[in-house]
């Protein structure tokens, strides 16, 4: 009987340490639970192991094919450009010896190259690589999204129909010099080669077969690609050749795939991870606020785009007046308060920043429902549309939390929204498909510091295409066409700035989006971590990244609340 | 015997068959994978070549038939998303999920029976009581409440275990297969232990039990050697048809984890609209299926005294 | 239901805990709409702290607090619970209904309507429910309630049937009803004046549990993001929607999931008291 009691007992109390062990615990979100060994004063440190993550997979890392970010964070270890960005997006050379000699007419670069530079193989860089490499993304089998960005280059033409072996506007002048030639100046040419399609890459590596290609890149950055587990992560190794003396400094870099932006922070806290940037709104706020974490992160705001883009093609958003109307219901301020100030308000076609944006922009989009009020009357609706309007979002509670912010907003003038949730497979067709669907909760960020970034792709009549559009609100006007086409070969940059700013002025005024804000990119990592900052081009580049190891742990992390014994906290506050 | 397999296999065949179709028609019914694994600023002529090197630009019987084919040799064809043999992809996914789903099972196996015959045994009494309150209640809760539970009050707050992931090594995998284990098995525990509970009660009552028991012999021998046995056979029954839910009752306990086995392969397939990927999931969840009855009604004839008797003589 | 059997039901305390449980459910779901303060989607700016956003906690004009939009969680919570019941009943319903007819069918007519029937529910079960609900959840893109129910409601009616048809089998057999047929009675007379009244039972049974089953179900496909078109809200989506802010105000997943788990074990409960009221293990 007594055994039975005994038992019984204790069976009690294992039912109650749950509980108690729980309520003894403090925040772990108090701070960070690790600092360096030797304090934020130190020398670069050589060895250590880097961990980073992004929501979801990897597709490959071929640089003449991948454009979305997760690839490009890969990307920008392992390859090198002639030229790259600096942290005030100032191209600076890179592969390059210095910056490209422009002739008078401002239509041929020649670069010289560095004399020291390997591939992650062994093979010494040469010019030549630099002109396969580019003809090669050009090539028609290679299907590059990145072509349109060099469409100047003399005899692009002729290669593309099979008619020319060779781009004739790509010249190599010895070993070590190579120029390119346009057919007319183009002010954003410079900003093209810089980018990952004009990586060059050993021919020798890149045979015919994409998928083999995409997944055993061979360039010449500071990384290796060591192992890739599909799913889980991606490991990159130093690259002992590499031509930066001393550089690059971290031993290995991890990086995990699919990790949930709700447990993305947490892990982080834990010291899973070394750096994180995509968290939700909350997790965001108690970063931005957290006395802690101060010198550890990093807010930007960031160089993109985000509205309601609105179908011109289509009723309702065929008339002009209509689409102010919602450029003017928008209350961005609340917006931005419910998504925990993750945004900066935005009322024009240009994120600030940019030349050619204008705080004091007289046409700017504002929340004024007055005047939303007064456009809905001009339009011929005063009291509202009367049928509902179809707004496509994202799956996902994100694109659910706009499409409600929209629908909220737009109810006030008497617009009622449907939202049409799809997967984002059908997104990209469908909204990129003409007079198919009315309103698109979407965005746009920069490929590059310069306005014919945004402008080119979303409100150039050639850009509407009859598939995949990126001009989703199929706005064709003539004199922002020919605006823009001016503007992109201006070489006066004082000129250049206010052809945009009229652009601006244009676009705004004419509505094809309502314009709603620029994301704040909030970033951080752990103190041990040196030698990162937030890139507005490269997200995420962690080539100069370095550790000061061995990280020693930090003691407040089950700081015991007075009165609890330390017996009852679970191992004493070890992990 | 061997011409009740033989049927029950022929019949399984034809089964899978008709999944397969249905299946397809239905997946092939939605949009284009193109514009989903290209991404946002793929070109025109980008889209245009990846629907010709896989097939997307045929009529929809011409690919039927051709999967068909395949699959008739073995060959689930290539992955959407990154070209990689389906094959291959769910091979090294399936153990992710066989792991999480084993220990699932021992969970659910421990926890519950070992419950269920502390019940049993004090039968009436304020633990009877409150174990089959907790067994009732565990019923009723699914993953996805008591998931993200145990991620933030058991892994985040405690730090007893990691928030979610798949580790490094073997036994980091382990280490962090426990939550999501524990999630999963929380609905069977509570299952298996009411069942052995009112099997082990019944059994106690047996008249045999209480001679043995009039012998002298210890309750704990008793229980073991005799009710417990006794009360398995329903617990294997069940064991055989919660094979499936290895495979596919993960779905939403993988997503809560990040654990990047075969159901948030299933997701993130749907997602990318990877028909044969999705095709090669859901034939790999029917066939289990099948063979989850298959083995219960093994483990019945087999197991049962009635059954065994008749056949011995 | 006879006398003997309700004086069972009542005697069986889970039983009486269940009913009542069910009755709550079910009459918040029922009156919900009206004793909810504000309008579930009304995001109202006092809602969020003016500063960070954050939403406020339980008390004040506010009765549970806010969501992240900074709508009323009360009042969502018993729309929300209308929208789950509604879509949970519906589902039922259609299950039920479908399965007695097929089981109906396949068990008084035999031969091979019973063949093709069996055939077709072997296939049917032997499909994923969660997978293939995903699957054509992506087909129809945002389905109406109504094509929701059909959805679930679809893929849960196999068990029933069988059930069905085995009761059915045997009620064929009684006396009373060769009786009925030597009398020449019609076909469809008996079934529904004999056979039907035998076989309800079971599903009755069998039908309140799988309510349960399907708010279960209906709140997953919500939590995976599939599942009633936004901004209509109900317990699953209020689930999902509360997983952002689960280190800061857990209350947002722990009152729908705690519904949930509620409503469950309510309707649970009644079915298992329903079952050990009419069909007692002696």
């Amino acid at each position: 009987m007594r055994s039975t009691r005994r038992s019984d007992a204790l069976a009690l109390l294992c039912a109650l340490a749950l509980p108690c062990a729980l309520a003894a615990c403090s925040d772990p979100r108090s701070g960070p639970r690790f600092a360096g060994a030797h304090g934020d004063d130190a020398a670069p440190q050589r060895g250590g192991t880097f961990v980073f993550h992004h929501e979801s997979d990897v597709r490959g890392f071929d640089p003449h094919v991948a454009f979305d970010e997760l690839s490009n964070m890969g990307i920008k270890l392992l390859f090198d450009g002639l030229l790259d960005y600096d942290h005030e997006l100032h191209l600076v050379p890179r592969l390059a010896t210095a910056l490209p000699e422009v002739s008078a007419d401002g239509r041929a670069f020649t670069f010289h190259l560095r004399h020291d530079v390997r591939f992650h193989h062994g093979r010494e860089l040469v010019a030549e690589d630099i002109r396969w490499s580019l003809e090669r993304m050009l090539s028609p089998a290679t299907a590059s999204p990145g072509v349109s960005y060099f469409a100047q280059l003399e005899g692009l033409d002729d290669y593309t129909a099979g008619r020319a072996p060779h781009v004739r506007g790509i010249e190599v002048l010895d070993r070590y010099t190579i120029r390119f030639s346009l057919r007319e100046p183009d002010q954003t040419f410079l900003n093209a080669i810089a980018m990952p399609f004009a990586a060059p890459v050993p021919r020798e590596r890149y045979g015919p077969d994409a998928v083999e290609i995409a997944r055993h890149p061979v360039g010449t950055g500071p990384y290796i690609l060591e192992d890739w587990e599909p799913g889980i992560r991606v490991t990159f190794r130093r690259n002992p050749r590499y031509w930066q003396p001393g550089k690059p400094y971290a031993d290995r870099l991890i990086y995990e795939l699919n990790l949930q932006r709700e447990t993305a922070f947490m892990r982080f806290l834990a010291g899973d991870l070394d750096h994180v940037h995509r968290m939700t709104p909350a997790d965001r706020l108690f970063l931005g606020q957290s006395a802690a974490w101060a010198s550890y992160r990093e807010l930007k705001p960031d160089a993109d785009l985000w509205g309601l883009e609105m179908n011109t093609e289509l009723p309702p958003f065929d008339n002009v007046h209509v689409r102010r109307a919602v450029g003017f219901v928008i209350d961005r301020e609340r917006w931005s308060l419910a998504r925990n100030r993750a945004l900066a308000p935005l009322g024009q076609a240009l994120p600030a920043g940019f030349a050619g944006h204008d705080p004091q922009l007289p046409e700017a989009q504002v929340r004024d429902l007055a005047r939303a009020k007064e456009e809905m009357r001009l339009a011929g609706h005063p009291d509202g549309l009367p049928e509902p309007v179809t707004l496509w979002i994202g799956e996902g509670p994100t694109g659910k939390a706009y499409g409600e912010l929209a629908q909220a907003n737009l109810a006030e003038i008497g617009i009622r929204v449907e939202l049409k949730p799809v997967s984002f497979p059908i997104y990209l067709r469908e909204t990129g498909r003409p007079r198919t669907a009315q309103m698109v909760f979407g965005g746009w960020s920069q490929d590059f510091p310069d306005p014919a970034t945004f402008f080119d792709p979303l409100f150039h009549s050639r850009a509407a295409t009859p598939t995949d559009s990126t001009n989703r609100s199929f706005f064709k006007n003539s004199t922002l066409d020919a605006l823009l086409n001016r503007a992109r070969s201006e070489r006066d940059a004082a000129r250049r700035t206010a052809m945009y700013r009229e652009a601006n002025a244009l676009v705004t005024r004419e509505a094809p989006w309502a314009f709603a804000f620029s994301n704040i990119r909030l970033e951080a990592w752990q103190p041990y971590v040196h030698g990162y900052r937030i890139h507005l081009v490269w997200s995420n580049c962690f080539r100069d990244v370095w550790l000061d190891l061995p990280r020693r742990r930090l003691a407040q992390r089950f700081a015991p609340r007075p009165g609890v014994p330390a017996a009852l906290l679970p191992f004493g506050g070890a992990r | 015997m061997i011409e009740l397999v033989l049927k029950r296999a022929a019949w399984a065949l034809v089964v899978l068959f008709l999944v397969v179709t249905g299946v397809f028609l239905l997946a092939n019914a939605v949009g284009d994978p193109a514009a989903a694994n290209l991404g946002p600023r793929a070109s025109a002529e980008q889209l245009r070549v990846y629907r010709h090197a896989h097939g997307l630009d045929r009529p929809l019987h011409e690919r039927y038939v051709r999967y068909l084919g395949a699959l008739a040799q073995g060959d689930l064809g290539r992955s959407l998303r990154d070209d990689q043999p389906v094959t291959a992809v769910i091979r090294q996914r399936l153990p992710r999920t066989a792991l999480l789903g084993s220990l699932a099972l021992f969970f659910e196996l421990c926890i519950g029976l070992g419950f269920g015959i502390f019940a049993a045994v004090r039968r009436n009494s304020w633990v009877d009581t409150s174990v089959m309150s907790a067994a009732f209640v565990g019923v009723c809760l699914p993953s996805f409440v008591t998931g993200p539970f145990f991620l933030r009050e058991v892994a985040f707050r405690l730090g007893w275990f990691p928030v979610g992931g798949y580790g490094r090594d073997a036994l980091d995998h382990l280490y962090h297969a426990v939550l999501p284990a524990l999630t999963l098995a929380i609905l069977g525990a509570a299952t298996y232990a009411r069942m052995m509970r009112s099997e082990m009660i019944e059994m106690l009552r047996a008249d045999f039990v209480r001679t043995a028991r009039a012998k002298g012999a210890s309750p704990v021998a008793v229980v073991l050697r005799h009710a417990a046995r006794n009360a398995l056979l329903p617990i294997v029954t069940m064991l055989g048809l919660s094979l499936p839910l290895v495979v596919t009752g993960a779905i939403i306990t993988e997503k809560i984890y990040d654990w990047p086995g075969i159901g948030r392969l299933a997701i993130e397939s749907i997602d990318a609209l990877d028909v044969p990927m999705i095709l090669g999931i859901v034939l790999l969840a029917s066939a289990t299926v099948q063979l989850g009855n298959f083995l219960a009604d093994l483990a019945v004839a087999a197991l049962d005294p009635r059954i065994r008797a008749g056949a011995s003589r | 239901m006879d006398v003997r059997a309700l004086r069972r039901f009542r005697k069986n305390r889970g039983a009486l805990v269940g009913a009542a449980l069910v009755a709550f459910v079910v009459t918040t779901a029922a009156l919900g709409p009206l004793l909810a303060p504000h309008a579930p989607d009304a995001q109202f700016p006092d809602a969020l702290d003016r500063v960070t956003g954050l939403p406020v906690g339980a008390g004040g004009r506010y009765l549970l607090g806010a969501d992240q939009l900074g709508r009323d969680v009360l009042s969502r919570m018993l729309h929300g619970g209308q929208t789950s019941l509604l879509v949970a009943l519906g589902a039922t319903f259609l299950a039920l209904v479908t399965g007695l007819s097929i089981g109906l069918l396949a068990g008084y007519l035999g031969g091979p309507v019973d063949t093709l029937s069996m055939r077709s529910i072997d296939v049917l079960l032997s499909l994923p429910f969660l997978l293939v609900a995903i699957v054509i959840n992506r087909v129809v893109d945002s389905p109406s309630l109504l094509v929701l129910c059909g959805l679930l409601g679809g893929l849960s009616w196999m068990t029933l049937a069988r059930i069905t048809r085995a009761k059915t089998m045997q009620v064929r057999e009684l006396e009373f009803v060769q009786a009925a047929r030597a009398l020449g009675m019609s076909q469809a007379r008996i079934v529904t004046r004999h056979v039907l009244p035998n076989v309800v039972q079971p599903a009755i049974i069998l039908g309140t549990t799988l309510v349960a089953q399907m708010i279960v179900a209906e709140s997953a496909m919500s939590f995976l993001g599939l599942g009633v078109r936004p901004p209509a809200a109900t317990w699953g989506t209020m689930l999902s929607d509360g997983v952002s802010m689960l280190s800061y105000k857990p209350l947002l997943m722990y009152l729908p999931g705690g519904m949930i788990a509620l409503t469950v074990f309510g309707f649970n409960l009644l079915g298992e008291g329903l079952r050990d009221a009419l069909d007692p293990k002696v």
